[in-house]
């Protein structure tokens, strides 16, 4: 099977998940307690007001044709009206999805890097005590959430030792650079701003890492199981037999096939971390989409609900696409098995 | 090299790493120029000529906000919407520190006798942000806006208003369907907008007809007002940048903030760390009581304990057994223990006297309150026709889930009834539960626990909102009174223009609602902020109104912090 016919078929599964998902977040969304319509007027606006915009957003109508109206919009890229910001959700979207994007990014490179790095380490130095040390790391990582580590890092990195900013993409007196990706640090870059490109990377390495220290301590001990079990087969012995420097072993005929698993829970992750970020998106007043999405859930604002869900849902099926086709890479035995299957 | 070495070679590279990355080896932004020139400071002849001309330091005054933020004048009315309306937007009138009203873009009224007809005469020279002259028939627009969308504060202030008109540029009239007394009041709340403005920025699609959006959208992240400061930056999740309006009519503090920046968070670690760092100016109110402990520990830091239009309440149901029989009532108002409740609370708090919070106009301070005495709860209680028969009627105490320092006092209140043989049963009930339990009879607690905020610094409103029948089903009144006389003499109050004589009906009003003992009344809220010494906050010295969103006026105060 080509690439090619490879992505065209999972983008059509994707498209039949999405469907999927929209009509189960529309019913969720829906049975949640509270009235959207009062909540968003506000708890002493006049009737005629609430049934007023019950009426504009066709909640005074049967499910299915609710359902009907918005998957006629949302075909047209129309999310309607966010309840909160009284804006076109897409626009919204738009605007709070490049902050998360960049936060997610930087958190993924921290993740593989720090991930691999440290796995890497572990294995290499088996049963050493640095082997130990980054279990212990590991351990910590793994069963800590990413806004204890957001508090940690506020309360070390801001609080005490001020070395980096507490919240926000800027500093108060930075310019922004002009809007191309909605990615600051790309856009200071694009616009030749190194000044402001320095005071962004400062402001996203917090978050950045909060995020990224769960992840980090999981693809570290999968990294290190993975080589580890490698690390016994015969090619090793061979290679190290015929005198291939370590440094060849390790990193050429070791690495590479060790990181299958590793990818694939990668991918996965970085795609979470979309939508678990709303607690470190909040300590660092950090403009993305997760919190946008909890201010949405906690004020009942159904077509943002909607929109952000799909939004993640389309991420993690990109994210498992990407993951799919980067192991295929990574393993030609992966590649065979799918053409001799077609 | 040995191989034992290894390790701590890979581990001294990997601290290295991470010690550049620490040391901040990047290169520093360059600071924007500031958007509004300084006052240029002459420097010594002897210094060379390019240090000649300092620019002056901008005075910023930062605040956290509970989030999000609604700067529509039709749209918001929650706490940071209301400060940022009061700072982005002038009013026909101005609430004073003593519960009542100044004129402001009005600079007079004439009332006529029968008391339906208002006759405002605007300031002159009054310009909008962009530089327009605000004229009555801005006024007129800003009424008419804010009826036809019917959010934000239209309940407050559109009933009653039969018709606004602008007689020419400078005088607007309002008539009235009946007199009412929080009318003049109720114009705090009617924030004037540049019509030509909100019109060139109106989409044509929307819900009000003609009118299209009414320029909600624009409105949500630009303004269009008249007031000290005016929106610079508004990214909507993350903060709210305000600049100063130098062409304002008022007067500002000598040291008023150049910048103001509302910024969306209140998480505790945020707030402590921006305070520590002299980042943030003022706190907001929602932090707990720990972390005010904490923050009052930075140096140059204060807690300020201001008071506010809101008291702690224990709706008590009077159409259940055994709350429906008013020896019951009066029997747990009496065993409950104010002082050991009010010492739960920040130091400054103090227990309620009577019906409404001591900081309405119109609060009578002499109304007849109830303190701990057994033998006075037992003695009512032995004439309460469940006297012998308590253990079949426990008494539900309902406290918010989400407001989790409640649950103190609904124990300290069980504790309490314990030693009266009345059983108390806690329940811990989320905010959405409660204001669905307290819509209906069959499903209102005995005791709902809330705080009430008067929407206006008048107790007949106060009065109104908890014991007129209108608000029975609501959460504002679980009590369920009922009352056909009350509900009359209320009207009757706030139908009364004559100040003195209206506050003579309020005073009568509340010394009949302590003696039916609806509720018991627990203490008058202090909105606690953490804030910088450095800021001379005329709230901290009672010289600001305590109408919600004035106390954080921005053009009245000063900043001087280093």
């Amino acid at each position: 099977m080509s690439l090619l016919s490879f992505l065209v078929r999972r983008l059509v599964h994707a498209v039949f998940v999405l469907f999927g998902l929209s009509i189960v977040i529309f019913i969720i969304a829906r049975v949640m307690p509270g009235d959207p319509a009062r909540m968003a007027v506000g708890a002493r606006a006049p009737q005629w007001v609430v049934d007023r915009l019950r009426a504009q957003m066709h909640l005074d109508q049967p499910l299915v044709v609710q359902y009907g109206y918005w998957l006629r919009d949302a075909l047209q890229g129309d999310f309607g009206l966010s309840l909160v910001t009284q804006r076109p959700v897409t626009r919204d979207i738009q605007e709070f999805f490049p902050a998360s994007l960049e936060l997610v990014l930087f958190s993924g490179v921290l993740s593989a890097v720090g991930g691999i790095g440290l796995g890497t380490l572990s294995a290499r130095y088996k049963d050493t005590w640095i082997d130990n040390l980054v279990r212990l790391f590991s351990y910590a990582g793994v069963v800590t959430p990413s806004f204890v580590f957001a508090i940690l890092f506020v309360l070390l990195f801001g609080f005490t030792l001020k070395w980096f900013p507490i919240i926000g993409r800027l500093s108060e007196n930075v310019p922004a650079p002009p809007t191309i990706t909605g990615l600051i640090t790309l856009d200071a870059l694009l616009a030749g701003q190194v000044g402001t490109f320095a005071d962004a990377l400062k402001h996203i390495v917090l978050p950045a890492l909060s995020l990224a220290m769960g992840s980090i301590a999981q693809e570290a001990r999968i990294t290190r199981a993975s080589m580890a079990d490698n690390l016994n087969k015969d090619y090793i012995a061979a290679a190290r037999a015929l005198g291939v420097p370590e440094r060849i072993v390790m990193g050429r005929f070791l690495l590479k096939p060790s990181l299958i698993p590793t990818v694939s829970i990668l991918g996965l992750d970085i795609a979470a971390t979309l939508s678990i970020a709303f607690l470190v998106e909040l300590i660092f007043n950090w403009p993305g989409l997760a919190r946008y999405g909890m201010t949405a859930m906690l004020h009942k604002d159904l077509n943002a609900i909607s929109a952000v869900i799909l939004v993640l849902g389309a991420a993690f099926i990109l994210a498992n696409i990407l993951v799919d086709v980067i192991v295929a890479q990574l393993d030609p035995r992966i590649r065979l098995r799918a053409a001799r299957s077609e | 090299m040995s191989m034992a070495r290894k390790p701590l070679i890979v581990l001294g590279v990997l601290l290295s790493v991470f010690s550049l990355l620490a040391t901040q080896c990047a290169p520093q932004a360059t600071p924007a120029p500031p958007t509004q020139a300084p006052a240029a400071t002459l420097a010594p002849a002897t210094q060379a000529p390019a240090a000649t001309q300092a620019p002056a330091k901008k005075r910023v005054l930062r605040i956290t906000f509970a989030w999000p933020n609604r700067i529509d004048p039709a749209v918001g009315s929650d706490y940071v919407g209301s400060t940022s309306l009061a700072n982005l937007y002038d009013t026909l009138v101005f609430p004073n520190a003593k519960g009542g009203i100044d004129p402001w873009l009005a600079e007079s009224w004439d009332v006529s006798p029968d008391g339906l007809t208002y006759t405002f005469h605007l300031r002159k020279g009054v310009k909008f942000h962009d530089g327009t002259p605000l004229k009555a028939s801005d006024v007129v627009y800003s009424f008419n806006r804010l009826k036809t969308i019917g959010e934000g504060y239209a309940y407050l202030v559109t009933p009653g208003v039969a018709s606004v008109r602008a007689v020419d540029d400078a005088t607007v009239e309002f008539k009235l369907e009946k007199p009412s007394a929080l009318f003049l009041p109720s114009l705090v709340r009617l924030y004037i907008v540049n019509e030509a403005l909100v019109r060139q920025n109106t989409k044509p699609e929307g819900p009000y007809g003609e009118n299209g959006d009414y320029g909600k959208e624009w409105l949500q992240t630009h303004d269009a007002g008249s007031g000290p400061y005016m929106v610079k930056e508004f990214p909507l999740e993350q903060y709210l940048l305000m600049e100063k309006f130098t062409d304002w009519w008022g007067q500002f503090h000598p040291n008023a903030p150049d910048e103001v920046r509302f910024i969306g968070t209140t998480e505790a670690v945020t707030v402590r760390s921006l305070m520590e760092n002299k980042e943030l100016e003022i706190s907001d109110q929602w932090q707990s009581f720990e972390a005010y402990k904490a923050l009052e520990q930075i140096e140059g830091v204060k807690i300020a304990a201001l008071p506010s239009m809101s008291s702690f309440y224990y709706m008590v149901n009077t159409k259940k057994p055994p709350t429906d029989d008013i020896h019951c009532r009066r029997a747990m108002a009496w065993a409950f223990d104010y002082e050991a409740a009010v010492s739960l609370e920040w130091p400054g708090t103090k227990q309620m006297v009577g019906p409404v919070p001591a900081t309405l106009a119109g609060h009578d301070p002499n109304v007849f309150t109830f303190h701990r005495d057994l033998d006075k709860a037992r003695g009512e209680l032995a004439q309460c026709k469940y006297a012998n028969e308590l253990d079949k009627y426990p008494v539900d105490v309902h406290w918010v889930a989400e407001v989790p320092d409640e649950e103190k006092w609904a124990l300290l209140f069980q504790s309490n009834m314990a030693d009266i043989g009345i059983k108390v049963n806690v329940v811990k009930v989320p905010w959405l539960s409660m204001v669905e339990n307290t819509s209906k009879l069959e499903t209102a607690p005995h005791i709902a626990t809330i705080y009430v905020s008067s929407d206006l610094p008048e107790a007949g409103l106060m009065l109104k909102q908890r014991y007129h029948s209108s608000t029975t089903g609501t959460w504002q009144q679980n009590e369920w009174l009922q009352d056909k006389e009350l509900d009359a003499a209320i009207e009757d109050a706030l139908a009364t223009l004559d100040q003195n004589e209206r506050f003579a009906k309020y005073a009568k009003i509340q010394q009949q609602i302590a003696e039916l003992a609806p509720s018991i009344f627990i203490y008058d809220q202090v909105e606690k902020h953490a804030y910088r010494t450095c800021v001379d906050w005329p709230a901290t010295r009672g010289e600001s109104s305590v109408v919600m969103g004035y106390q954080l006026f921005a053009a009245h105060i000063g900043v001087d912090c280093p």
